[in-house]
């Protein structure tokens, strides 16, 4: 018992410990950050004569001048030095696979920790250990893609030191005060995932296993501090600040990191990091479950890609608010960037991404269909599928119709005017808007069948919550479409506030549903088990396709983010003036993007493979808790 | 199609050649017919995936930057490797088949990307050298049309935007709607009495108005005419916003509107007086002088702020020639650094690899006749000239595109260029180099 308790006494000591020392970076680099880094002292040395004040372009605070002003280049090989290739193309490659991989390995360690908190504090047993195993797979995953991400982002540095000396130069010069912190988070991160990887088997029981757990905390607290100060320098060359209009950095480096833009950019990225780890994670479980020799796997991949599937979805759907928000805030910051974005130059690529989302987001009701063919006693639903296919597809179809774009003068006189005679009547905000809210509420319902799929309520009140979530549901619809229809007749300028009742009735239908469901079927009757691995094959193919889509999407996104700046390396403050300081046709940025993932998936799929080597090694005591052919409860989901 | 099948081969060499070892070992190691058979029928198939695969990665290759609306189709060629190696492979049939959706998925994507209209971005648009102060005001009017809409007569064009960008929020004539901003005809008469006299303008009280910013400046005041209302709007827009047209969430105390005179539009104050005049003359109104246009925006503009325009050409995309064409041929070709990438006989120094050897008394009446020839020249000087502004036009094989800068058509005078096509157009294959002019 005391042997017990010592343990119990040195794991917290241990955790303080590694807590204090995580921590110890940031604090000794807070007297300096306060009072606006170091540079000041030299500004003293030089004489208190001659202080240069300078005015902040966004917070238009005064500050000292303390930085040079952002360089002037010229095309040369002493600014953009190059190989015989085009370098922004070169940067571009090595950008978003150390994006991809990041977003990964950044996403992961939350889903561990969501996964392991359901095992503890779950009171079935079994249930428990396969919780355990299943985050236990996930980081073993997210480890080799760990040492991947890190050579990508020694590749990207010297990529942009290579090519770019002059643009990296200035951004490092801004972003000093920080830099080493960024450094030393990272061993932080890489220190806390290896003790919370290795000591996974020693920390198994009791308390250690909430030391264990709170351990992930820390390593996700760490993992998002690194995600939004890598966040800073986009948000800084998408929408400066903490320098004035010479680029000179005015010693607040507060300034510089919270940017117009850094807030949405970083909820937006948390948002889009997990979304795209569950469909990563998903993408695996599907690839072994087709590979499966047995029923026992076939039924544990089954399950593991469900989960991810449902992780990921969860990330997904608020997704689409937290880019309105973005958008919002680029059209606060400047309304040409805006236009720029979604009426003007890039215009056609949001049209893509309004396709990705809407491929998104069948993929995901198609799984979810395919899912209630496990399960006894759902039939009742499948036969109301095909309404919402219907609902799904005109939804979808209002969602992709373009209303205002950019054309050229020819085709402009062909079609006799900005919008198409036809077509260009649906395409307006609202009635777009009214396409994704309906197909997000269809997702909510698809959802929402499932979770009763094998089930029947027993509550006392249960004809009357059905009856109340059928009507929620009728209203939810019957309101959105509405304010889609209603937009056509009022000015713009007002049609454009109908978004938030619209947002607002589909979130009502997934903050409301989701819980009253969840109370009607507490202690429910089983009508059948959900019977794990005996699910279509053409399922995990939806899962794969989510996967593909998402990896897509989000290079479409990261493309049009940085695409927006036109012939900026800093927004307004450094111009770039290399021979590719234009961009790129819609074709040529699709192939690119195609590049990119095809790239990152056959370089995923060789990470799994070397996961999998290590996994037939393991000890057949890990593959216990696995779930069997049997049956498992319903409970499961 | 045959340059294409010797390209794969080309680029997949090793791996054939791997493949014939391995058909020949399986040849004389097996003695069980049976396997013999399996093992070469296998081999055959991952020959032809093989060749296959060599050709999507040709094409890739070769479609970069040429044809990259076909590109989708080196895709489609691996998904059909990847799902006849899942058929014959069946070890492996999951990652084949999962190979083969992803890159199905990808060349779908692709595909739809490049079936769309394509639309490019130019580079940055180049300052031209303009002495605003001695135009007419005709003249003047005719540059502030297209500083607005991007050229002269096009300011009824739909979409037609010019430095300015001002058509991107501002509708120009009537009937049109302004949804970001006001409609700005009639705005001359308007100027100097609706807005003047509304009350929340506050003429001549700054302190008393209930805007983002009371002045452009401290000390700047407020307007006292038409003009300078129009300069104080251009030069401070929150200082007084149009009922309707403010920042979403403001209560229309704050406009959406830049400084026009600041990043990223930098208008400068001839430009400026440019844009003004065109908005009086094209409703038939007499515009003021140059100089009173000037005045009303040195009363809102502080001279810090001002942009200066030689600054702004040193760090810009254009603007500065590299030549103006009274340098003899030889400084012209090192003013624009094309001896850095390019041999060209007869040029001290010219010794460069990156670009092709300029022998174009020679190889441009060749490249004219190549079938991946796509430009409209049709002499010597016409392909020399075409290669200079447009480079993309017709890359030289084996090099790649986008490595010439496409900015030589701004950077250099007409002058400059017309030797520049002059002596490339006497250099022979063979032949001693022309004398330099």
């Amino acid at each position: 018992m005391g042997r017990v308790a010592g343990k119990k006494i040195f794991s917290i000591m241990a955790l303080c410990a590694m807590v204090g020392l995580l921590l110890l970076p940031i604090a000794v680099s807070l007297p300096s950050l306060a009072m606006g880094a170091d540079a000041p002292d030299a500004v003293k040395k030089e004489g208190e004569a001659k202080v240069e004040k300078g005015r902040d372009v966004y917070y238009k605070t005064e500050g000292i001048v303390v930085g040079a002003p952002a360089p002037k280049t010229v095309d040369g090989p002493r600014d953009y030095p190059r190989y015989n290739f085009e370098s922004r193309v070169l940067l571009w490659f090595a950008n978003q696979q150390h994006l991809y991989y990041g977003s990964f390995v950044l996403a992961v360690p939350i889903f561990c920790m969501v996964i392991e908190f359901m095992g503890v504090v779950t009171k079935d047993k079994a249930m428990a250990k396969r919780y355990d195993q299943l985050a236990y797979d996930f980081i073993k995953i997210s480890l080799t893609a760990y040492s991947l991400t890190a050579i990508l982002g020694g590749i990207l540095i010297f990529t942009f030191l290579t090519l770019y000396p002059a643009f990296f130069g200035y951004l490092s010069g801004i972003f000093r005060p920080v830099m080493h912190i960024y450094a030393l988070m990272f061993v932080a991160e890489s220190g806390t995932l290896y003790i919370y990887y290795y000591g996974w088997d020693k920390m198994r029981d009791g308390f250690l296993k909430w030391i264990h757990l709170s351990m992930s905390v820390i390593l996700n607290v760490i993992g998002t501090l690194l995600m939004f100060l890598a966040n800073s320098w986009i948000g800084f060359m998408m929408s400066p600040a903490g320098v004035d209009e010479q680029g000179r950095y005015l010693g607040n480096i507060w300034h510089v990191i919270h940017t117009a833009l850094w807030n949405p950019l970083n909820v937006h990225r948390i948002l889009g990091n997990m979304a795209f780890g569950g469909g990563v994670v998903a993408a695996y479980a599907a690839y072994k479950f087709l590979a499966s020799k047995t029923d026992e796997d076939r039924a544990h991949y089954d399950w593991m890609g469900y989960i991810a599937m449902a992780l990921g979805v969860a990330f997904l759907i608020p997704l689409p608010f937290a880019g309105y928000w973005l958008m919002r805030e680029v059209y606060a910051y400047r309304q040409q960037m805006g236009i720029t974005l979604m009426g003007g130059l890039l215009a056609w690529l949001f049209i893509i991404q309004a396709t990705m989302i809407g491929i998104l987001f069948l993929s995901t009701n198609y799984y979810l269909w395919q899912a209630l063919g496990r399960m006894r006693g759902a039939e009742k639903y499948q036969r109301y599928i095909k309404y919402l296919v219907f609902i799904l597809c005109c939804g979808y179809l209002v969602f992709i119709t373009p209303h205002t774009i950019v054309m050229t003068p020819a085709e402009l006189k062909a079609m006799g005017g900005q919008q198409h005679p036809v077509l260009g009547n649906y395409g307006v905000m609202s009635a777009k808007n009214g396409g994704i809210n309906v197909i997000i509420t269809t997702t909510i319902l698809s959802f929402v069948w499932y979770m009763r799929g094998n089930k029947v309520s027993t509550v006392s009140w249960s004809k009357f919550g059905n009856i109340f979530m059928g009507v929620f549901f009728a209203c939810a619809y019957v309101n959105i479409i509405w304010l889609a229809i209603y937009g056509y007749y009022i000015p713009a300028n007002v049609r454009v506030g109908l978004s938030v009742p619209q947002v607002a009735t589909t979130l009502s239908c997934l903050f409301f549903m989701f819980p009253l469901n969840a109370a009607m079927m507490k202690g429910a009757k089983q009508m059948g088990a959900i019977e794990w691995g005996k699910i279509s094959v053409r399922s995990q193919y939806a899962l794969i396709m989510l996967a593909t889509a998402f990896t897509w999407m989000m290079g479409l996104m990261g493309y049009i983010r940085s695409s927006v700046r036109l012939f900026w390396h800093v927004n307004e403050i450094m111009r770039d003036n290399s021979p590719w300081a234009y961009t790129h046709t819609v074709g040529f940025a699709a192939n690119m993007i195609s590049f990119n993932v095809l790239f990152f998936w056959v370089s995923i799929l060789f990470v799994f493979w070397l996961g999998s080597l290590g996994m037939k090694k393991a000890p057949v005591e890990a593959k216990a808790g696995v779930p069997g052919g049997a049956p498992q409860p319903a409970g499961g989901h | 199609m045959g340059d294409l099948v010797k390209e794969a081969v080309t680029i997949g060499w090793p791996l054939f050649a791997l493949l014939a070892g391995l058909f020949v070992y399986s040849l004389v190691s097996s003695k069980d017919g049976v396997a013999r058979k399996r093992s070469l029928f296998k081999l055959l198939i991952g020959t032809v995936c093989a060749f296959l695969l060599m050709l999507a990665i040709a094409h890739y290759k070769g479609s970069f930057y040429e044809a990259n609306r076909m590109l989708p189709v080196s895709l489609v060629l691996i998904t059909t490797t990847c799902f006849m190696m899942g058929i014959y492979f069946p070890n492996h049939a999951a990652l084949f088949k999962i190979g083969g959706f992803m890159f199905l998925v990808a060349a779908g994507l692709s595909g739809y990307g490049n079936w769309l209209p394509q639309v490019e971005g130019g580079f940055p648009p180049a300052e031209v050298k303009l002495d605003f102060s001695s135009m007419s005001a005709q003249a003047l009017a005719d540059e502030g049309e297209k500083i607005i809409f991007g050229g002269i007569g096009k300011n009824k064009e739909q979409g037609a935007v010019g430095k300015g960008q001002c058509p991107l929020c501002h509708a120009f004539h009537a009937g049109m709607l302004g949804e970001r901003a006001p409609n700005l005809v009639g705005l001359p008469g308007r100027a100097g009495k609706e807005r003047l006299e509304d009350p929340k303008y506050s003429k001549g009280k700054a302190e008393a108005r209930d805007f983002a910013q009371k002045e452009a400046f401290p000390g700047s005041g407020t307007a006292e005419n038409g003009q300078e209302y129009i300069a104080e709007s251009h030069a401070c827009p929150s200082c007084y916003v149009v009922a309707g047209y403010g920042v979403k969430g403001t209560n229309d105390k704050e406009s959406p509107m830049p400084s026009i005179h600041k990043p990223p539009i930098s208008l400068s104050l001839p430009e400026l007086a440019a844009v003004d005049t065109w908005l009086y003359l094209r409703e038939g109104v007499d515009a003021p002088s140059y100089e009173e246009i000037i005045k009303s925006y040195e009363k809102f503009v502080p001279e810090a702020d001002r942009p200066k325009q030689q600054e702004e050409k040193a760090g810009g995309g254009g603007g500065d020639l590299m030549a103006d064409g009274t340098e003899p041929v030889d400084q012209i070709f090192q003013k624009a650094q094309c001896v850095a990438c390019h041999t060209i006989p007869g040029i001290p120094g010219a010794k460069g690899t990156i670009g092709p050897v300029l022998e174009e008394g020679t190889n441009a009446l060749l490249r004219m006749k190549d079938k991946d020839y796509k430009g409209t020249a049709k002499t010597v000087p016409d392909y020399i000239m075409e290669s200079i502004v447009a480079p993309s036009i017709y890359v030289v094989k084996p090099f790649p595109d986008n490595t010439m800068p496409k900015i030589f058509g701004q950077k250099l005078s007409a002058g400059a260029i017309k030797k520049i096509v002059d002596y490339l157009s006497q250099v022979k294959v063979g032949s001693p180099p022309p004398k330099i002019s």
